[in-house]
């Protein structure tokens, strides 16, 4: 048995690589034989050349600390998250199909409105959606296609299920930091690219230029010309945007590199003068976007914007208001919002979800609050959420109360036992919660990345994940073949 | 390309060459205490003369007050004439340029930065501080020979040359000036210590050998400073700066007014200089040029960085 692998303990949940028995799953057979061919200080070796290669990278995240913003070296754990071709497969359908018809979820709201009228998703609840922009109505972007990258999140519950926790279609980030993962680790165990068959990831730049051309409106370009927006250095992800508009060979901009003519086209301002700009990936939020239309305190964006959207001179990627479908209430109508759009029963399930608006629902909730998490509709980020089962008598007490004051305003979900994955910890191997976040891009066509971007909570039994509080990430391996 | 991604990189090319020029000139500055006796009266406060700064050290004893001064020279970050700060203005100015600059560029940036931090105050108080800032010189030759060796010549890179040899025509003015301090004093003094003082001025800008083979053998007040000016081969001879960045600006869309502006600038550099021109005339002669290259800037600005 492995030296490394065999001290290590992940019984009490679904492991990636180990199953129930203690013996690697037949995917993590080839790294388990090969980590026991290592001592403890040679993994330990290891791990340090893949931090040393972060740090000479320069693969940095950006936290704020007093006003101050700091580069903190990105964290990426040696041991990768291994999945198989066969079951990638299906998420990969399951994805296509969720984004395909969110795409036609926005679009029928900022249009038609068949599915309010037929009384599938309350029209009452995307009318109060902060989220939901009365700016955004009678437009119609090419292809039809509002959310054109996705990162939804999804996570293994303790039977191997996997579920889509949420949808990011506003400015979803972390699709660099999947890519240098791999660059990073494919230095580190080169031997490993040889003995599997790891499906690539390195084509997602191309992939999302391409999309972003075959969104841009008719123009005096002879090819495209897009722009990567960006709300400037300060920003936490300004790596990400730099590190795509470079990949990509676009222009890096900010707002005041952008401005709008008489005749409602968008221009960068260059060493040789105007240049027209035909596709703006933008990496700001959607009322930052034009203080002309929007917060007219907002320094970010680009006054005018919104009207040369609108007259269709410029694509917006994402266009704005296609948030309105990623807000938590909303989702919990995604299973049956896929079945109008597509006619098909959705591939990947959501979690399930108690709407506390139904009362029966809000019964549930009540009685069960101690099992629950319990989240507001349009908070993002953790902020106001009941961890039932981790909170006390009192907080139940208080929620109880807050759910029937305000029901509407509240979903609940049972609490889901995280899947764990091998991790480096001091020189031992421990297991540690897990999710994942693909990137699924529409324009013309459809395309989701291979795997995507694990997030791991670093701290013992921990479930979050995000990197501005400890979190670390693996590379994900998604690999082919019989195994 | 974007006016805003021009300026970056044409303050990369400024911070990079006064980093480098930075290390050079208190390297050679030190070198240059231990030649000389004290009366010829070099001192540690001359040097803050040379960066433009005229905060006087007041210290107690002339070690604390070195110390003082090479902090502010070299570690504290708070200095904009610290090398510290260049440093830190440099891998900035790549880091928000990623997208046109070679990768290694942004990666032995950010190594020099790191490097800085850890040693450069260690620096300013003498330890080791010969093999800290010639590492740090190396350090800078290595960013710039990634840049020049693999930027394609288009707009990118003339915007950093156009820096680099306008920041680098200065900085020459200023090593040239504070010599010429000098000139001014004892008269006696600089007759028998001014080939140290002049070979001194040639190695801290790496022109020594350069001046003995396509100049003169003998090391000489007036014909240090006509190569140093006049000079339109060595690269950082204030001339061949100039000469460059004309060409840099020729390039350039729009760059009519600025190759003007190098043009006035080249005219009012004296063509010979008299064998006896005084101390007090070099140092008025290089203060205008550090004017006249002020000028230069604005009209880089005017051009190409309007504000939005």
């Amino acid at each position: 048995m492995a030296s490394v692998f065999g001290q290590y303990d992940g019984a009490n949940f679904y492991d990636e690589l180990v199953g129930k028995d203690g013996e690697p799953r037949p995917h993590a057979r080839l790294i388990a034989d090969f980590l026991s061919g290592l001592t403890p200080d040679e993994v330990v070796d290891r791990q340090h050349a893949v931090d040393s290669t972060i740090m000479d990278m320069g693969i940095s995240f950006t936290i704020y600390s007093e006003g101050d913003n700091i580069d903190r070296a990105w964290p990426l754990d040696l041991i990768p998250r291994i999945m198989t071709g066969s079951e990638w497969d299906r998420v990969e359908r399951g994805l296509v199909q969720r984004v395909m018809a969110l795409n036609l979820f926005i679009d029928d709201l900022y249009n038609d409105r068949r599915i309010l009228r037929d009384k599938v998703v309350p029209a009452e609840l995307i009318d109060s959606s902060r989220n939901y922009l009365e700016a955004c109505r009678g437009i119609r972007p090419k292809h039809g296609v509002w959310a054109h990258i996705c990162g939804s999140d999804l996570v293994r519950d303790g039977d191997g299920t996997i579920y889509v926790l949420e949808d990011n279609l506003r400015v979803p980030s972390g699709v660099s930091y999947m890519l240098e993962n791999r660059n990073v680790i494919k230095r580190v165990f080169p031997s490993m690219f040889r003995n599997y068959r790891i499906r690539p990831v390195s084509e997602y730049p191309s992939a999302l230029s391409a999309m972003l051309s075959s969104i841009a409106p008719d123009s005096p370009n002879a090819k495209p010309e897009v722009v990567v927006l960006t709300p400037g250095v300060f920003n936490s992800a300004y790596f990400e945007h730099s590190y795509l508009a470079r990949t990509m060979g676009a222009e890096l901009v900010e707002g005041s590199d952008l401005v709008v003519g008489d005749d409602d086209s968008v221009y960068m301002r260059t060493i040789d003068g105007l240049t027209r700009v035909d596709t703006i990936y933008r990496r700001i939020d959607d009322t930052f976007i034009d203080p002309e239309a929007f917060r007219p305190d907002s320094m970010l964006g680009v006054p005018g914007i919104m009207r040369a959207w609108r007259a269709g001179n410029v694509a917006l990627a994402n266009a704005p208001g296609s948030g309105v479908a990623d807000d938590k209430v909303v989702y919990s109508y995604v299973p049956e919002i896929i079945e109008y759009y597509m006619g098909e029963d959705p591939i990947i399930p959501n979690v399930p979800t108690w709407r506390c608006s139904d009362p029966k629902h809000l019964d549930h909730v009540i009685e069960n609050i101690a099992d629950l998490v319990v989240k507001p509709a349009n908070e993002s980020g953790g902020y106001g959420m009941l961890v039932g089962p981790h909170a006390s008598r009192r907080e139940h007490r208080k929620f109880r109360e807050l759910l029937k004051a305000d029901p509407r305003n509240y979903i609940a979900q049972p609490t889901l036992s995280l899947s764990t994955a091998p991790t480096l910890c001091g020189d031992r191997l421990e297991p540690r919660h897990l999710d994942l976040r693909p990137f699924i891009l529409q324009g013309d066509r459809i395309t989701v990345t291979a795997g995507g971007l694990t997030r791991v909570a670093m701290r013992k039994g921990s479930l979050v994940v995000n990197s501005s509080q400890g979190g670390g990430s693996k590379d994900t391996w998604v690999v082919e073949g019989d195994l | 390309m974007l006016s805003r991604a021009a300026e970056r990189v044409y303050w990369l090319g400024r911070y990079i060459e006064r980093a480098e020029n930075t290390a050079r000139i208190v390297q050679q500055y030190s070198q240059l205490l231990l030649d000389l006796p004290e009366e010829v009266g070099v001192e540690w406060q001359d040097l803050v003369a040379i960066f433009g700064a005229d905060d006087n050290v007041e210290a107690a004893s002339a070690g604390a007050r070195e110390r003082t001064i090479l902090n502010f020279l070299l570690a504290d970050p708070l200095s904009s004439s610290s090398l510290a700060h260049s440093i830190r203005m440099a891998r900035d100015n790549i880091r928000n340029s990623r997208d046109l600059l070679p990768q290694e560029a942004w990666e032995n940036a950010n190594e020099l930065h790191q490097y800085a931090k850890a040693h450069l105050s260690s620096a300013s108080q003498g330890r080791n501080r010969f093999e800290i800032l010639s590492d740090c010189i190396g350090r800078c030759q290595q960013i710039n020979g990634i840049l020049i060796g693999t930027m394609s010549h288009a707009s990118p890179f003339h915007f950093l040359s156009l820096g680099q040899n306008i920041e680098r025509a200065d900085m020459t003015s200023r090593i040239i000036d504070v010599a010429a301090a000098y000139l001014q004093q004892n008269e006696a003094l600089v007759m028998r210590y001014g080939s140290t003082l002049w070979t001194n001025v040639l190695k801290s800008v790496s022109g020594f050998q350069m001046y003995r083979q396509y100049c003169q053998p003998e090391v000489e007040g007036m014909a240090v400073i006509d190569f140093l000016v006049n000079d339109t081969a060595f690269p950082r001879a204030i001339g061949a700066c100039i000469e460059r960045a004309r060409a840099n600006a020729g390039a350039l869309p729009h760059g009519d007014a600025v190759r003007g502006s190098l043009d006035e600038l080249l005219a009012f550099l004296p063509s010979t200089l008299a064998t006896e021109l005084a101390g007090a005339e070099v140092s008025r002669l290089m203060d205008k040029l550090q004017v006249e290259l002020a000028g230069v800037h604005q009209v880089v600005v005017g051009t190409w960085f309007p504000p939005a």
